[in-house]
């Protein structure tokens, strides 16, 4: 009995021996991610933040290709060849449904997921960040996340809610989110009113007007990271929107002289250029493009986003020729010369034209564009005639630039137009060839309350149309039960 | 360090037993019933430790002290005998052979059992069943022949996981897939391949090296494998030499297989004409610009292509083993060599295996015993790009869609011989369109790779110190090391590369893995009639995942075709590192009173590192109880026992977990990082939840089992019920909530409850005629009960594209989410739709001015129909599933039949949905019946070139969902055993030759090729899809098995 003892003791003691959990490798710690609890411990890990923030608008075919593009082909100066879903055919032809996961759900996923990390961020540099970096770094950081909440706030309004001038304001937006998510919760909200939405969004760019630097320390950063002039830019495209004209000129006033040529005296001096194409060329940081999304080949737009590769047939640039220009949209637009520059921007290729804007082959490293210089001086032209009702000479002046830097043959004058409407319509062409391809199409019907155009196969949508404007992510209506669809 | 203490310990032990004996020697023959003479019968001096082995003329010389007065006598398969030697220096012994249910052995997790001890539920397949099947991994033929088991074969490219459950889907977010314990090792399962051609780790294993596969289903059975048993457990058993003369196998088949029940499509002329028919029906149709047209071919005759032919083949498979094995007293081993090569049915999805096994146990001297095994295998998946089977149902240019969808009326190549290719896409030769279809297949099949290389070591080494008949001390290190090389090329002028103007990928993906378990195992009869057993263990399983490529796109020439050439540039892919951890502390303890009433209990505490900070620790048990009726004395007083043979009741209960499928670090919340203008971003990336814990399963299960006509007869009852909470979601906020991702929360809850029956009967068994039988039948009732607060339903994607599929309270897992149709409107030949207020839609793709696309029956405005008007449809989960083999033998001839079949599941066929697709899509022939005029009464709507609406391929549509019950006969193979009398000539001890078919029938009503499919494998909330799978094959094999 005695030996039995000694052999339990024994089996005991080598179990004891290899027992024993080892700490370490019970709670491992990840060696390719931060955690959430050292985040905002340094000025590095900080900016790394509100970059995160700019990766994530442009990433996965936000303002980074999809966005603009969708605009693009509500409008009716594309046509779509591919017939496929995943690359907008559902939104080309006014179908996409509730469950459209590449255009609706997407998209709605990916601004809100914006917004939060905007919101994540503003929380954290108040509960510890700040003291890290200081206040006035931290003011500038805040300001561009605000900047960027705002833009995603704004993309969400054109697609999924009605405009501004339907019930001035008073239809339903969509949920207004201001604090950072980070756990479970109950998270039904109730979308608030188009004008609630647009109040916020002018707040975001009031303040980020207020607290951002007036320049950045380089030319790519002037393009790529928001500066006071970037704020009161989109301030103009947002009023502009709302049809608050008297608000478009004032913001526009801050950054375009009163005079030609017209430059922004104050911050970024930005400025059109003499040849409209080398915007679009490396480096993509020309005064001109006031805010774009930069791409390299180890910073890639991604399958399918990319602009270059819906608009760029494969005999140009080996892009998939989704969408060619229609034959009957601004492409055959007899007062567009065939000397005007941006005709360069147009090839021809099996019959077809396409807009050749966006040339670098695969990966499609052209940067996008998210608001130029041009556009502000159309914005301004366009508001000026809008307000005064009148054939208004700064804003011919305003389209003459535009035109005359690629068109030098083309000069209007007052007697060109029989009223302001005349003139009207013809910045808004002016703006459909200038802007072809940077998504301001769509937008531009919108906020006019023009049909979206037939196109082969495809009938006109009025304005009063349920299809004017997409339905609500069926992910959202599912899941946030105070949320309506449209 | 820790081992080597160990080792000592047991080392001075052993050294410390040696004593004095005086010795007589005393000599033998040991004989069957028959008389005939038994080679290789260990007989051991009892109380002594001495053994001795007869000889081939079943001859024996034993040496023994004096105090030895019993010899025993034991042998494989024959009952042990004790013989009394007092006085005697000569014996000769006569051994029966011995009843094979009664010493039956079963796994039972760091230890065995006899089948008749248990209290569990345990099913066991032997490895013959599974050995020289035209398979990749054993698992694949499972399949039918254990109840409560149930195998899907996803799809038809070779060597892709089967869909493996034992007694239902018990998770909605992790795994369902079994733990699989090798040799006392638990491996790696899943797919090691990140390429197009699937690698099932458990290839690695060599069916033919498969001793025994014990499935343990219930929680008295799995309780021992705690946090990881939820799904039941699976026990590999390879080989080991057996007692006797060193045996020489040889196996071998070669085999043939062909795609089968291939959906039929347009010709050139038809389609043509057709898709000409939708564009006129959409007011397109131009015959200059707008058109399609048929292109003469060199022959003079129309291209006429089907791209069947293109993309499938007729594989040929051979494999090859080859195993030398043996015992004697002291050590038995078992060395093994394999090679397998298949080619599968899809054109470059091809599968090798070498795979090189050797298990070794020694007994050195009277208490120490050390052995181990080595197992390397090396293998080759391989395939050319994409199947659009594995997960990836909308590849542009899966096979099994190009296949169907590519216009029949262009051809591979242009006249000249080249490439038929415009750009990325294939070229419309004569059609006057933009577009008819996607890549060329053929430039892939030709020029691209997606390959994937494995190496796998699954061994272990352990070492055994058992002082005393009562206890053992055991410490086994092993290891699972798989090391995957991942290889990718798309050629530049091929779709898949033309845009990166070739792309070339490499990635290699390490697991490793170390499990160290240290047990001490007690057995004592106490008065003869109280056995008790209890077995007490630790045990440590670390595994590292590291994975890192380079991915590299703008060849500087087409001669470059790996990572190493010109490119342009180097960006890195397939990135991932982690570890997990598990420490666990685990005993058993066993008792039966008289072999009538038996009771076990099983505990495990399991420590696992991917659980929440607050939550890593958890226990788990079972407990069971059975009881042998016959032995009772009222039963054999009411007669029972002249009816039955046997009858045993058992019972148990347990809670056991799993865990399987979670991430390393699912637990925490972080920041990930990236680059934005060239600078460096640290995003918000996962939302962690630091309670995340084990995924909870209490498991009841009862079950009778008896033998009628002296266990002739055998069956089993049993019914289960698993009621699975704490089930792990990831849950979805509202999009709006802008989370990085969805929170993982232990929340929902979920049942599986069935009933299982298993029958045997040897119906004759006669010198030169026998027939046996077994049925099994297994039922499911799978209900979800419920997810988070908030969260209604689960939507589940197939290949992200579509979303057939949901999971909601009060429904089985994965029930079908479609839209309803009520047929094609006989006036216009529009679809009609059931929108989700049950009013009739009727859709037209170009509206006639004044109308709208989605109208009304009085012809107003209807609100779009789509996936939002989508309806709970039907369940995906088989009811009923199982199996009926037969075997018969007559002389030398023998024949085995496996049906198997499933019924009360249904499938979404998407697949149809593209093949009646109105773009430029090939369309099945179906479509020619389709609406043409008013009055027609057809299921196939008026066509509009462009509609991808009405057929189902814009939102998922009842129309295709179809009922997937089968009856297959899964396997029928017809044998020769070559005579002894000729054996004996040539010096063999047996040679069979045998002609075998898998998959030979198919019984259902299903219109797809194969109603045993899924196209997102393993996934547990989108079971039941097929879209765009390639079929499953038919194989014919012929093959022989010779022992020396």
């Amino acid at each position: 009995m005695k030996k039995n003892l000694i052999y339990v003791l024994m089996a005991a003691g080598l179990v004891q021996l290899s027992s024993c959990a080892k700490e370490n490798f019970v709670n491992p710690v990840p060696t390719n991610v931060i955690s959430d609890l050292t985040a905002f411990d340094s000025k590095d890990r900080i900016e790394g933040q509100v970059r995160s923030i700019y990766a994530s608008i442009k990433n996965a075919g936000m303002y980074g290709g999809r966005y603009q593009i969708f605009n693009d082909i509500r409008g009716g100066d594309f046509m779509n060849d591919r017939t496929n879903v995943v690359t907008g055919f559902d939104v080309w032809n006014y179908t996409p449904s509730n469950s459209s996961t590449n255009s609706v759900q997407n998209h709605w996923s990916r601004a809100y997921y914006v917004i939060n990390l905007s919101n994540v961020f503003l929380d954290g540099m108040a509960a510890k960040g700040t003291a890290v970096v200081g206040a006035t770094i931290s003011n500038n950081y805040q300001a561009e996340a605000r900047l960027l909440r705002a833009m995603s706030y704004y993309s969400l309004l054109q697609l999924y809610a009605r405009p501004f001038w339907d019930g001035n304001g008073s239809k339903p937006g969509v949920p207004l989110r201001l604090k950072g998510n980070t756990g479970s919760d109950n998270y039904a909200l109730a979308r608030a009113t188009v004008a609630e939405v647009y109040t916020q969004i002018l707040a975001d760019l009031n303040f980020a007007e207020t607290n951002l630097p007036t320049t950045n320390s380089s030319a790519i950063n002037n393009t790529t990271r928001a500066h006071r002039n970037t704020a009161i830019a989109l301030k103009t495209r947002v009023y502009l929107s709302m049809r608050r004209y008297a608000d478009v000129i004032t913001e526009a006033n801050k950054i375009v002289s009163a005079n030609a040529p017209f430059t922004a005296t104050s911050g970024v001096a930005h400025a059109l250029q003499s040849d409209v194409t080398n915007v679009f060329k490396a480096p993509y940081t020309t005064t001109e493009s006031i805010f774009s999304m930069p791409f390299a080949s180890n910073e890639a737009p991604g399958g399918q986003n990319q602009l270059g590769y819906y608009y760029g047939p494969a005999a140009f640039n080996g892009g998939n020729g989704e969408y060619s220009l229609l034959s009957t949209g601004i492409v055959s637009n007899a007062g567009w010369k065939t000397t005007d520059r941006r005709r360069a921007m147009v090839g021809v290729y099996g019959g077809k034209s396409y807009l050749t804007k966006y040339s670098v082959p695969s990966i499609f490293t052209d940067y996008a564009p998210v608001i130029r210089y041009a556009e502000v001086l159309l914005n301004l032209a366009e508001a000026r005639v809008r307000s005064t009702n009148t054939v208004d000479a700064q804003a011919i002046a305003l389209l003459n630039a535009v035109r005359g830097r690629s068109d030098a043959s083309t000069v209007f004058t007052a007697a060109d137009f029989a009223n302001s409407d005349a003139l009207a319509n013809a910045i808004l062409t002016e703006r459909r060839i200038e802007l072809l391809g940077e998504g301001l199409a769509g937008t531009d019907l919108t906020r006019l309350g023009l049909p979206l155009p037939a196109k082969p196969g495809v009938a006109a949508i009025a304005a009063t149309a349920q299809q004017y404007i997409w339905p609500i992510s069926s992910s959202e209506l599912l899941l946030n039960p105070l949320c309506t669809d449209n | 360090m820790r081992k080597l203490a160990v080792f000592l310990t047991c080392a001075l032990l052993f050294v410390a037993q040696a004593y004095a004996q005086t010795a007589r020697t005393v000599t033998g023959k040991v004989t069957d019933d028959k008389g005939a003479p038994l080679s290789g019968v260990t007989v051991s001096a009892v109380g002594a430790n001495k053994n001795a082995l007869t000889d081939n003329g079943g001859n024996f010389s034993i040496q023994v002290t004096e105090k030895v007065r019993t010899l025993r006598i034991s042998y494989v398969g024959f009952d042990s005998k004790d013989v009394s030697i007092n006085g005697l220096s000569s014996v000769n012994v006569g051994l029966s052979q011995e009843d094979k249910s009664l010493s039956e052995v079963v796994v039972v997790g760091y230890g065995t059992q006899k089948r008749k001890d248990l209290t569990g539920s345990v099913a066991s397949v032997k490895g013959e069943a599974l050995a020289n099947k035209p398979t990749q991994s054993f698992e694949q033929a499972l399949g039918g022949r254990a109840a409560g088991v149930q195998v899907v074969i996803p799809s038809g490219v070779l060597n892709a996981p089967p869909v493996l459950r034992i007694r239902g889907t018990n998770s909605i977010s992790l795994s369902s897939y079994p733990l699989i314990v090798v040799d006392g090792v638990a491996v790696f399962t899943g797919d090691g391949s990140s390429t197009s051609a699937a690698g099932n780790v458990l290839s690695s294993i060599n069916p033919n090296d498969i001793e025994s596969v014990d499935v343990a289903k219930d929680a008295a059975a799995t309780a021992i494998y705690g946090s990881r048993a939820a799904n039941g457990v699976l026990f590999i058993t390879t080989k080991k030499g057996k007692p006797g003369r060193s045996k020489v196998t040889v196996d071998s088949w070669v085999g043939i297989s062909n795609p089968q029940r291939l959906q039929k499509v347009l010709d050139a002329q038809q389609y043509t004409d057709y898709k000409n028919e939708a564009l006129r029906n959409a007011g397109t149709f131009n015959a200059a610009t707008n058109a399609f047209a048929t292109t003469l071919g060199a022959d003079g005759k129309i291209i006429n292509t089907n791209w069947a032919d293109i993309v499938y083949r007729q594989g040929i498979q051979h494999s090859n083993t080859i195993s030398l094995s043996g015992a004697n007293e002291s050590t038995n081993y078992y060395f093994s060599a394999g090679y397998t090569e298949q080619q599968g049915i899809i054109r470059r999805n091809d599968f090798k295996r070498l795979s090189l096994l050797m298990n070794i146990d020694h007994k050195a001297g009277k208490f120490f015993t050390m052995g181990g095994k080595i197992q390397y295998t090396s293998d080759q998946n391989t395939a050319a790009t994409s199947s659009g089977s594995l997960g990836d149902a909308f590849a542009t240019a899966g096979m099994g869609r190009v296949a169907l969808i590519t216009a029949p009326n262009v051809g591979p190549y242009l006249a000249d011989g080249s490439y038929n290719r415009v750009n990325n896409l294939i070229g419309v030769m004569g059609n006057k369109l933009g577009q008819v279809g996607f890549y060329n297949p053929q430039i892939a099949l030709d020029l691209n790779r997606s390959n994937s290389y494995g190496e796998h070591f699954i061994s272990n080494v352990y070492a055994q110190f058992k002082p005393t008949n009562w206890l053992a001390i055991r410490t086994q290190y092993g290891l699972d090391y798989l090391m995957v090389d991942n290889d990718f090329f798309s050629h530049p002028i091929s779709g898949e590369g033309f845009a990166t103007t070739g792309s070339a990928t490499a990635i290699f993906n390490k697991n490793k893995r170390w499990v160290w378990t240290t047990t001490a195992q007690f057995d004592k009869v106490f008065a003869e009639k109280h056995t008790v057993s209890a077995l007490v263990g630790i045990e440590h399983q670390k595994s590292d995942n590291n994975s890192y490529g380079l991915n590299r796109v703008t060849v500087s020439d087409p001669a470059f075709t790996n990572i190493q050439g010109g490119w342009a540039t180097p960006n890195t892919s397939g990135l991932g590192i982690g570890e997990n951890y598990l420490y666990s502390e685990f005993a058993r303890a066993q008792y039966n009173y008289n072999r009538k009433y038996f009771l076990t209990a099983n505990v495990r505490r399991d420590g696992a590192s991917q659980l929440g900070a607050n939550s890593k620790y958890g226990t788990f048990w079972g407990v069971s109880a059975s009881w042998d009726v016959l032995t009772e004395k009222f039963i054999q007083n009411m007669k029972l026992d002249q009816v039955f043979s046997s009858l045993r009741l058992r019972a148990s209960y347990g809670k056991v977990g799993n865990i399987g499928g979670l991430g390393n670090f699912a637990s925490l919340s972080s920041y990930s990082s990236g680059l934005y203008g060239g600078f460096a971003t640290v995003a918000y990336g996962q939302a962690g939840n630091p309670n995340l814990t084990w995924e909870t399963s209490k498991k009841t299960d009862v079950g009778l089992n008896f033998g009628l006509f002296n266990d002739r007869l055998t069956a089993e009852i049993g019914y289960y019920n698993s009621n699975n909470d704490g089930l792990l979601l990831f849950v979805p906020q509202p999009p709006s909530a802008g989370l990085p991702s969805n929170i993982p929360t232990n929340i929902g809850s979920m049942y599986n409850r069935g009933f299982e029956f298993d029958i045997k009967y040897n119906v004759v068994q006669k010198k030169d005629f026998s027939w046996s039988t077994s049925f099994n039948l297994s039922t499911n009732d799978n209900k979800v009960l419920s997810l988070a607060p908030g969260i209604n339903n689960i939507i589940s994607s197939t290949g992200g594209l579509e979303n057939p599929s949901i999971t909601l309270p009060g429904y089985p897992i994965g029930m079908l989410f479609v839209t309803r149709t009520a047929g094609v409107d006989p006036a216009t030949g529009r679809r009609i739709f059931i929108n989700n207020q049950g009013r009739q839609v009727f859709f037209q793709h170009v509206a006639p001015s004044g109308q709208a696309r989605f109208m009304y029956a009085d012809g107003t405005t209807a609100p779009t129909v789509s996936s939002a008007d989508a309806i709970v449809y039907k369940n995906t989960n088989a009811k009923i599933f199982g199996g009926w083999e037969n075997n018969l033998r007559f002389k030398n001839f023998e024949l085995n039949a496996l049906f198997t079949y499933q019924m009360g599941n249904w499938l979404y066929y998407g697949t149809q949905a593209g093949l009646r697709d109105q773009r430029f899509w090939n369309n099945e022939v179906g479509v020619l019946n389709r609406w043409q005029k008013p009055g027609d009464v057809t299921e196939f709507p008026k066509p509009v070139f462009g509609d991808n609406v009405s057929n189902g391929s814009a939102f998922p549509l009842d129309i295709n969902v179809f009922k997937g019950d089968f009856v297959k006969l899964r396997t029928l193979t017809v044998g020769y055993n070559l005579p002894k009398t000729l054996l004996d000539k040539a010096k063999i001890s047996n040679a069979r030759f045998y002609v075998s078919g898998n998959n030979l029938l198919i019984i259902t009503k299903y219109p797809g090729p194969d109603p045993e499919v899924s196209s997102n494998g393993n996934g547990t909330t989108n079971f039941g899809i097929d879209r765009n799978t390639v079929a499953n094959q038919r194989t014919i094999t012929i093959g022989l098995n010779v022992g020396f």
